[in-house]
Parts: C-alpha cells; structure tokens; sequence
C-alpha cells in the first residue's frame, strides 16, 4: 500500500485503506450498506494522526485556498452529468 | 492565458472495475509500475451523501514534480527557490462516484507553485449510454494549465515600469513566458498521460485476473516485504 505523507500514520493508514477497498469493493459497488460504517472508527484514528502533519506542513492552508478558489467547480462535479 | 486539451478514451472494463483502479492507481509500484512518482497518497475526507447514495472523496497525493526543467530555467530562482526542477509537489484530488447512475467525476489540482503554474485535470467517467455496452467505460479527459506569472511579476515591478519598453518581464514578455510555460507543460502532460492510460489498464488486468481479493493480498504482501 501506499505510503502516508507522514511516516507515523503509515500503520493507521494502511488499515483504513484496506477497509476501504474491502467496503467500497464488497458492498458499495454491490449497492448494499451505502453507509461506511466499517471503516469509521479506524478513519477517526487515521485523520487524529494525519492532522498534526498537515497543519506541520501547511497543508490544510493550500487545501483550503483551493477549495475557496474553486467553488464554481463543486458546483459543477456535484450536477448530474450531461448526458 | 489558459490552455486546455482534452482527449477520450474507452476502457474495456466495466465501470465499477473502472473506479475501483482509480482508487487503486497509486497504491502500488508492483500494481502500477508507472506511479513511482507518487510519493504519498492520503485520504483526508470521505463520505456517502445519505440522499443521492454519492461517494465523496478528497485525497492529497505526493508526487515528484513533472514541471520540466525548462520553466525552471525561464524562472527568476526567487520563484522557484533555484535547483533544477527537481521537487515535489501536492496534488488535491476529489472525485464522486454516483453508482446508480453509472458515473464518476474527478478532479486533480497542484496546490504548490501555482504562482508558476496551475494544473487542473478532470476526468468523467461513465457507461457507454449510445452504445450501452456495460463492459465498458467511456472516459473524457480535460487538462487545464494556467500560468499566472505574467500578472505575478507585472504587480512585482509595478504597472510604471512594466510599461518602459525593453525590460525583459513586461507587456508581451511576461505574457509570452506565461505562455510558453503553458505550452511546456501541456506537451509534458501529454506524455504522462499516455502512461496514466497504461497504468490504469495495468490495475484493471490486475484486478480482472486475480479479483479484488488478490489485489489486496498482493498490496499486504509488499507490506510485509517492506516491514
């Protein structure tokens, strides 16, 4: 699996991915259990580890200027498609 | 000053298997041998809007920079912090899967150097509806670049002297590095995407032959090797 960007949450990233793929494979795509419960608890640990990182590296900064930047474009990935 | 192309392309996998190896993409080198500049993927918010069954997902990936040397070359080392192009830089990728409707739509952006250079690719994946072929997935591709370095060192210098002919950053200088930095990078980008196309079809194999269950048993394996 891929690594995190902070070495640290390799271990709880890994075992969130994994989860994901498991429930995004097996019961997303199958149209059962749209909610993803499975995995909440370990993306809560994941995301207390990976924070501290992001606000390190200023990260959450830049991702926020993007999504301010970029209002238009949720507007637009979140309308049906043209068919 | 924007330049944008866009291409097409039909994958011969169905359109769940599609968005599972989007997912995928970056997981592994021994997946997709064509990631190997991802340093990091991490997944930072996702969720199910309980009303359209949507799956949203933000990701921040780390790649090693495929901005060429050349715009580096073009660029005062105030800008680029001198060296030879040879950075990284984060990418912000948001995509919604609708499995109902049999599409997903996604969204890539750097969120350094967007001073030099802002990149934004998207992608919308869908069944094939004309031709209803489940098997498989029609995608369209659109990649913007925008340079914004022109505008950047007209307000460095001030409007007076960007006026004064004959200095290097004004008028139709620094609109044409703009340019010509769009057009660098566009040509790059065309390259890499030919090898993004060849690195999805890798995973999609990968996950045709030996299912899902074999991916993640591959992708566990390395980590042991790692550990």
């Amino acid at each position: 699996m891929s690594a995190s960007l902070a070495p640290e949450c390799n271990d709880v990233k890994e075992r969130y991915d994994t989860c994901f793929l498991k429930w995004y494979s097996e019961k997303y795509l199958r149209g059962s259990d749209r909610e993803n419960q499975d995995c909440a608890e370990l993306f809560k640990n994941y995301q207390s580890c990976l924070k501290v990182a992001l606000n390190e590296r200023g990260i959450n900064k830049l991702v926020e200027e993007a999504r301010e930047d970029n209002k238009d474009n949720d507007v637009r990935l979140l309308s049906p498609p043209k068919k | 000053m924007v330049l944008q192309h866009s291409t097409t392309h039909t994958y011969s996998h169905p359109f769940p298997t599609v968005t599972l190896a989007y997912f995928l993409r970056y997981s592994s080198p021994r997946l997709n041998p064509f990631a190997t500049h991802v340093l990091s993927t991490d997944t930072i918010s996702s969720h199910v809007d309980p009303e359209t069954q949507r799956l949203h997902t933000t990701r921040i990936h780390l790649k090693k920079s495929r901005m060429p040397g050349a715009v580096y070359k073009l660029l005062p080392t105030s800008m680029t912090g001198g060296g030879s192009g040879d950075k990284s830089s984060y990418v912000l990728e948001t995509s919604i899967v609708d499995i109902r409707e049999g599409w997903m739509s996604t969204e890539s952006r750097n969120l350094n150097f967007t001073g030099v250079l802002s990149v934004v690719e998207r992608q919308h994946f869908a069944i094939p509806t004309n031709r209803g072929i489940t098997s498989e997935t029609d995608v369209t591709t659109t990649v913007n670049f925008r340079s914004r370095i022109g505008e950047k060192l007209r307000d460095k210098f001030g409007q007076a002297q960007a006026q004064s002919d004959g200095w290097f950053f004004s008028g139709w200088g620094a609109k044409r590095i703009g340019s010509t930095i769009e057009s660098l990078a566009s040509n790059k980008t065309q390259d890499q995407m030919g090898k993004s196309r060849d690195g999805m079809r890798l995973v999609l194999e990968r996950i045709r032959n030996t299912g899902m269950i074999g991916v993640l048993e591959t992708l566990r394996r390395e980590r042991q090797i790692q550990a």
